[in-house]
């Protein structure tokens, strides 16, 4: 081998600074054992490492020392050595093989093998009949809660179509019941405003009781009124116009009775459009259709 | 430190041999703050580090008779014991390649001993052979022993042909050597 060749070729220091892989490694080791030349350039590589490295030295933190002086003392014992981190404890495979595994290795012995087997099968069918189990637990139980959940939604659903329908018969039955009260009481007058000109063919019939008091109003052809506008219903009386409340128009509106004010006389009624919401006192030109009570 | 009390390096290995503790102390006296260094350097965290000394010295102290002097000094081997301990740490956290590559492309922040967490000992001699390596030789140098990089992750870093990595390397040291000498 050509030694100088060897020296300078890089490999020591390559060597030296940690970047052989291991297979290379042994390679120059040999080459030291056997060529002195190579063995001082090994050392004085080294050398040059440690002095660098030593530039870049500093005092570790205090409590290291104690706590590996600690270690030391308690070595060897078990409790010493369960105080150390996993990694700790294999460094020196040699003494842990010796204290860890021949004791185990007598007790498994050859005496029972087979009942060993057959408790790992045993135990091995339990821990899967066990993760079956909590498998089936977690899944019926989640259906459960599934159909709980349903059936709960469509108890409440059925509920709310109950009060609705209930609420609904309550409101209609109430204004069947007026309109029936209406027209079996025979103190209710009827009167109906029909429209002319331009009100011609729209029919408002209020229904008046002049004993309770009691006034009503069906529109029964009366277009919507103008965008901001509102029909409003007085009662004549005395000459004057006396508030009956205002009401709906439209399509909608024909078959409903509305309830309007309550009036103590009256001796006909008029309707007015007036700006929404009503009006105090009534705007006289925009007097649309009136009628008086036929006595 | 018991300034007047030194032992030679064969002392040292039969006291450590012979579990005697006033000598493991004596070591780590001596030592600790080179392999807390390199350490520090390697894993580059305080905590991180403080471990890796504590294990080093572990390893010390079990595996004494496993020194070989024919290998090299006490020293070395110990200084070799600290760097594969601080390594395979960095690399049970997981550093990549890139990571390293990260690390060592931002070279003007990690050569800079005023802004490590601790200044070393030997601040002025450090910068002097910091200073007086040229960036890619500098770079070798912390990829192959603080990084534990292997010769082709260097040549991938350095944009090199593989077989280009070992004269690099000992161009790299003949400079180290005369900036020492320097010193």
């Amino acid at each position: 081998m050509d030694v100088q060749r060897y020296i300078s070729s890089g490999i020591l220091e390559s060597y030296v600074f940690g970047l052989l892989p291991e297979s290379e490694q042994g390679d120059v080791e040999t080459a030291v054992m056997q060529y002195p030349q190579v063995k001082a350039a090994v050392q004085s590589l080294q050398l040059d490492k440690e002095k660098f490295v030593q530039l870049y030295a500093c005092p570790p933190p205090a409590e290291i020392k104690d706590r590996l002086l600690d270690i030391l003392r308690r070595e060897g014992t078990q409790e010493g050595n369960a105080l150390l981190p996993q990694e700790l404890r294999v460094p020196d495979p040699v003494s842990n093989k010796r204290i860890r595994e021949t004791p185990v290795k007598q007790l498994n012995g050859q005496k029972k093998p087979s009942t060993d087997r057959i408790w790992k099968y045993v135990a091995a069918a339990f821990i899967i009949l066990l993760l079956g189990s909590v498998f089936m637990n977690f899944f019926l139980a989640s259906r459960s809660t599934d159909y709980k959940s349903r059936y709960k939604s469509l108890i409440a659903a059925r509920e709310k179509l109950e009060a609705d329908k209930e609420a609904q018969s309550l409101t209609s039955a109430g204004a069947e019941q007026k309109e029936a009260d209406m027209l079996k009481d025979p103190a209710f007058k009827q009167i109906k405003i029909e429209g002319a000109g331009e009100q011609l063919g729209h029919v408002v019939t209020v229904c008046w009781n002049p004993i309770s008091h009691a006034l009503f109003l069906m529109a029964q052809v009366m277009p919507v009124p103008p965008a901001g506008k509102t029909y409003q219903l007085w009662a004549i009386h005395n000459k004057k116009l006396l508030d009956a409340g205002v009401f709906e128009g439209g399509a909608q509106m024909t078959q409903k009775i509305q309830e309007m004010k309550p009036m103590e006389d009256a001796e006909g009624f008029a309707i007015t459009l007036e700006n929404k919401g009503g009006s105090n006192s009534p705007t006289m030109n925009q007097v649309i259709m009136a009628a008086s009570i036929s006595r | 430190m018991g300034a007047t009390l030194t032992y030679t390096e064969i002392e040292l290995v039969q006291g450590l041999q012979a579990r005697d503790e006033k000598i493991f102390s004596y070591l780590y006296d001596h030592y600790s703050p080179a392999l807390y260094g390199v350490a520090l350097k390697i894993v580059t965290d305080e905590a991180s580090a403080g471990d890796v000394l504590q294990e080093v010295f572990i390893k010390i102290w079990r595996n004494i008779d496993r020194y070989d002097a024919s290998k090299g000094r006490l020293f070395t081997w110990m200084l070799n014991i600290a760097r594969n301990t601080a390594i395979d740490s960095l690399r049970s956290k997981a550093h990549k390649l890139d990571q390293k590559v990260q690390d060592v492309t931002s070279t003007s922040l990690m050569y800079e001993p005023q802004l490590a967490v601790h200044l070393p000992v030997d601040h002025l001699g450090l910068t002097k052979v910091i200073d007086g390596l040229p960036k890619d030789q500098r770079i070798i140098i912390d990829l192959a022993y603080f990084k534990g990089c292997t010769q082709e992750e260097i040549a991938k870093v350095l944009e090199i042909p593989l077989g280009t990595v070992k004269t690099r390397m000992r161009n790299a040291i003949i400079q180290l050597r005369i900036l020492l000498k320097q010193l």
